[in-house]
């Protein structure tokens, strides 16, 4: 008994100072541990999973790094650097790419990197046996040969690689694309295609399961990346270790655990306290109290988050223009970026992210209720007199679970408009809800969208993510906006392989998106990060995932 | 007699269950949302949607969903006949291997938080009860009163920036253990346990210390009704016939009062069963609090991402584990009084 209780006080004592990170360990709190590592799996649209996958896996190729923005490293979107690709040359001819792989590479697993990941990889991705097949999905944007809708059919042929990836030798492998399109190396940037161990893929492939997603759901993400992964429970907490072989460089931190704590007050608490070392998803008010607390750092960049009023041109009164520009004018950007951001936010004068090539900063909207009262007359509504026969559409929906960062700026929004006649009401919905009326039923009448992230850095893949029709090649069309000019000129920038006048087509585009308030741009908002003063090196990316390999610590 | 009792009930609990199991079924798909829409983004193709749904099986006619599940077509995969609760959409994982890894933690924090409950609730109650109108009965009243005011989070918050921000003799509310120890190998899922199995008793504190604050929390909120209980039915015991008679011919006051007790016991166990079976989900704030992967931060994470399977699974086992629990109570109440025998 006495040993127990002078156990169970040496362990008290111990607790005290139990979860402080040791020098080149660190502890990271975030809403949530990767819920799947398999970007062709369940999990791969979780932001949590996608953090996941890029500490364990590394692209083909990857962005330069640019300027540094308020201690955050931008990347230079223009300007493409080799990762397990050193270099790469292009045929215009045959559009056919040609990249050199990258010599002497090993892997967590001890497998050494050669063409044979590269082909396994992609092959997999054209077996569209995942339950998400993203892999399939970027090769099929960048125009990649044989990468169509054929391989959801029945015929086996269509699913295998054929002759459009070919491997000529240990360290070279080309690429074939079945059409001129500027977007393959960029997509060759994200998640979804990053490279896998083929090695120890295989080892863990079963005959009910010969792509292994089992295993990269549940077990691991082999691969090449700078982490080895060392322990995972799902829904709690995740760790991994350096691995010193790293191409690249030994990353500085040697260990990497990520916590799960949902209640973000909680992760600001355990920051300010010293016991985490760098915490994310925190509320815009949250970092703002943190702003000036001795020890800690609050990062932030403009990237490509931002919010907009989402107008669905399939339901009245939305289909009317002068409306729309009512709405837009009645709009309190200024009061926005203030109550709802702390100042944390610029208003968006575009229709695409205004990092990304190609974005065209077009005329925005100011906040001018008497103007916004003229148009709402001009569009037959003065007073918003006869807006009530529309009953539900004035009904703002929001994603409820955003309700801390979402409902101040929807309560500004309702009263803005009530203030000039529109009888908008709040309709806050369940993220599943949301997404299935956005993307499958595409009925949302009227609502607040913040989560709109392309992945892929380009002009033209937003334009044809949200705004080119279905029947044109459009992919998620929310607002049913429909315009055959936009689509006659986006099927001509998609392959045009002149930057100069592609960029002139897309800046038309957006100009012409703009006109007619096919979304409405509010804000772009920082992505934020606060950490201690310890941890350095923060670079941003277009997934908004870290990069532990970027981090610097010191003691 | 007792066993063919239980057989009974175990038989109609199996068809209570099977009830459930078809009623959920179909209930999750009248729910307004996709969850195909979910899992595959806002950054895919028609294509890629519809091969989704094709994985998800919601292709299929919804009869022959409810049959795969069911495990009447093996042949298709596993279902509950085979044992087999189905994969999670969410996280491709087994739902049974999760619900094995949540469902251990929130049953170990709610079985601490009513045997501490019970330890303050029934000495308080009856303290109130056999001082009717005094001080220490006023003083119980308050007390349950404040406890049962406020919301479990707010209390939980309240907690954590007193005694870990401020004072500092808290753990962080990062869940079972520090972040930087490794658990033990699980064998029974509940880190008490399992932290005992693998001989790290530094361990094994260090899980009571992180435990300390949920159950806390768990515990204040529940001695509210739970002392309300008691205290009344220690009070209507106190008024009976057979109390009045003990008194009356003499009996120590000590001896009255147990005698009031175990009458008083048999409705308050039944509303600490109630209360056991509630909190099986309903300690879902408190988890999130202080950050502990339970059953509860489960069903709401699958409810959110409409895992049809995975909230299937969790209803099933909260249900399961419900009727045991009442099964239990009513063999309970046969032990307490001596009137009721099956």
């Amino acid at each position: 008994m006495k040993t127990m209780m002078s156990t169970a006080t040496a362990a008290l004592c111990a607790l005290s100072v139990a979860g402080a990170a040791t020098a080149q360990e660190i502890l990271i709190l975030a809403e949530d541990v990767p819920a799947g590592l398999n970007y062709d799996g369940p999990a791969a649209a979780i932001p949590s999973s996608q953090q996941g996958m890029v500490t364990l896996l590394e692209p083909l190729v990857g962005y330069a790094d640019g300027e540094t923005v308020d201690g955050v490293v931008v990347p230079d979107f223009d300007t493409f650097e080799g990762r397990l690709a050193e270099s790469w040359t292009y045929d215009a001819d045959t559009l056919t790419w040609t990249f050199n792989l990258r010599q002497g590479v090993t892997g967590c697993g001890g497998a050494t990197f050669n063409a044979d990941d590269v082909m396994y990889t992609f092959e997999r991705a054209k077996s569209v046996s995942g339950a998400a097949p993203i892999g399939w999905f970027l090769s099929n944007v960048a125009s990649i040969d044989g990468f169509g809708p054929e391989v959801f059919g029945d015929d086996a042929a269509a699913k295998e690689l054929g002759d459009s990836i070919v491997k000529i030798d240990d360290y070279t492998v080309q690429i074939r694309q079945a059409e001129p399109n500027a977007l393959l190396l960029p997509v060759l940037t994200i998640f979804g295609l990053l490279i896998f161990d083929k090695e120890t893929m295989e080892a863990n492939a079963t005959e009910a399961d010969p792509w292994s997603h089992d295993y990269v759901n549940n077990t691991n993400a082999p691969g090449f990346g700078g982490y080895c992964l060392e322990s995972w429970a799902k829904n709690e907490q995740i760790t991994y270790s350096s691995f010193p072989d790293y191409y690249r460089g030994a990353p500085d931190a040697t260990r990497v655990s990520v916590r799960r704590v949902p209640q973000s007050s909680n992760r600001l608490v355990v920051l300010r306290s010293g016991q985490a070392d760098l915490v994310t998803g925190l509320t815009p008010r949250e970092y703002n109290s943190i702003a000036d607390v001795d020890g800690l750092t609050v990062a932030g960049v403009t990237g490509n988050e931002n919010l907009f009023i989402h107008m669905n041109f399939d339901v009245e009164p939305f289909d009317n223009i002068k409306l729309r520009e009512a709405i837009a004018h009645a709009i309190p950007y200024d009061q926005i970026i203030a109550t709802g951001y702390f100042g944390e936010a610029t208003q968006w004068n575009g229709m695409v992210p205004s990092t990304y090539p190609g974005y065209a900063e077009v005329a925005g909207f100011s906040y001018d209720p008497e103007m916004a009262k003229s148009l709402l007359a001009e569009a037959g509504y003065p007073d918003g007199a006869g807006l009530d026969a529309f009953g539900e559409a004035f009904a703002l929906s929001y994603v409820a679970e955003k309700e801390s960062t979402l409902g101040p700026i929807v309560n500004v929004i309702q009263t803005a408009l009530r203030e000039v006649g529109i009888p908008a009401t709040l309709d806050p919905i369940p993220q599943t809800q949301y997404g299935d009326r956005q993307l499958v039923r595409r009925d949302l009448p009227f609502a607040v969208n913040d989560q709109e992230k392309p992945i892929g850095v380009d002009a033209g893949y937003a334009i044809q993510l949200f705004f080119v029709s279905p029947e044109n090649g459009g992919l998620n069309n929310m607002v049913n906006y429909r315009n055959a000019d936009l689509d006659t000129m986006w099927s001509g920038a998609r392959v045009d392989p002149d930057t100069a006048s592609r960029d002139a087509t897309l800046a038309q585009i957006q100009e012409m998106l703009a006109a007619d308030v096919a979304w409405l741009p509010i804000v772009e908002y920082r992505t934020q990060w606060a950490f201690r003063d310890r941890v350095s090196g923060l670079k941003w990316y277009p997934d908004n995932s870290i990069r532990y390999t970027d981090l610097q610590i010191s003691e | 007699m007792l066993l063919r009792y239980i057989t009974r009930r175990m038989l109609i609990g199996v068809i209570q269950l099977f009830c459930l199991v078809i009623a959920v079924f179909f209930l999750i798909r009248l729910l307004p949302a996709d969850p195909v829409s979910r899992l595959v983004g806002l950054n895919s193709s028609p294509e890629g949607y519809e091969q989704a749904a094709r994985q998800l099986g919601l292709d299929r006619p919804l009869f022959e969903q409810l049959w795969i599940y069911l495990g009447l077509s093996p042949d298709i995969a596993p279902g509950l006949l085979q044992g087999s609760l189905g994969v999670s959409w969410a996280s491709g994982s087994t739902v049974g291997s999760e619900i094995a890894t949540f469902l251990p933690v929130t049953l170990q924090l709610i079985t601490l938080a009513f045997i501490l409950a019970f330890i303050i609730s029934i000495p308080v109650g009856m303290l109130g009860a056999l001082n009717p109108g005094k001080a220490a009965d006023k003083g119980v009243f308050v007390y349950s009163l404040f406890a049962g005011s406020q919301p479990e989070f707010w209390w939980g918050l309240l907690f954590v920036y007193v005694f870990y921000f401020q004072l500092g003799v808290a753990p962080a509310p990062l869940g079972q253990l520090s972040p930087m120890t490794f658990p033990p190998e699980p064998v029974t899922g509940f880190m008490l346990i399992d932290t005992l199995i693998a001989g790290e008793p530094a361990k094994f504190f260090e899980a009571l210390h992180h435990l300390m604050m949920p159950v806390i929390t768990l515990a204040f909120i529940l001695s509210g009704p739970i002392i309300k209980m008691v205290r009344q039915n220690m009070l209507r015991a106190l008024q009976s016939d057979f109390v009045l008679y003990a008194n009356l011919i003499g009996l120590p006051r000590k001896r009255v009062a147990r005698y009031a007790l175990r009458a008083a016991m048999g409705p308050s166990m039944t509303l600490i069963g109630i209360l056991y079976g509630f909190m099986l989900s309903g300690a879902v704030l408190v988890e999130s609090v202080f950050s502990l992967g339970g059953i509860g931060q489960y069903a709401i994470r699958s409810v959110l991402a409409f895992d049809y399977p995975a909230i299937q699974g969790v209803v099933l086992v909260i249900t399961a584990i419900s009727l045991v629990v009442y099964l239990l109570l009513d063999l309970i109440h046969a032990a307490i009084d001596p009137r009721i025998a099956y």
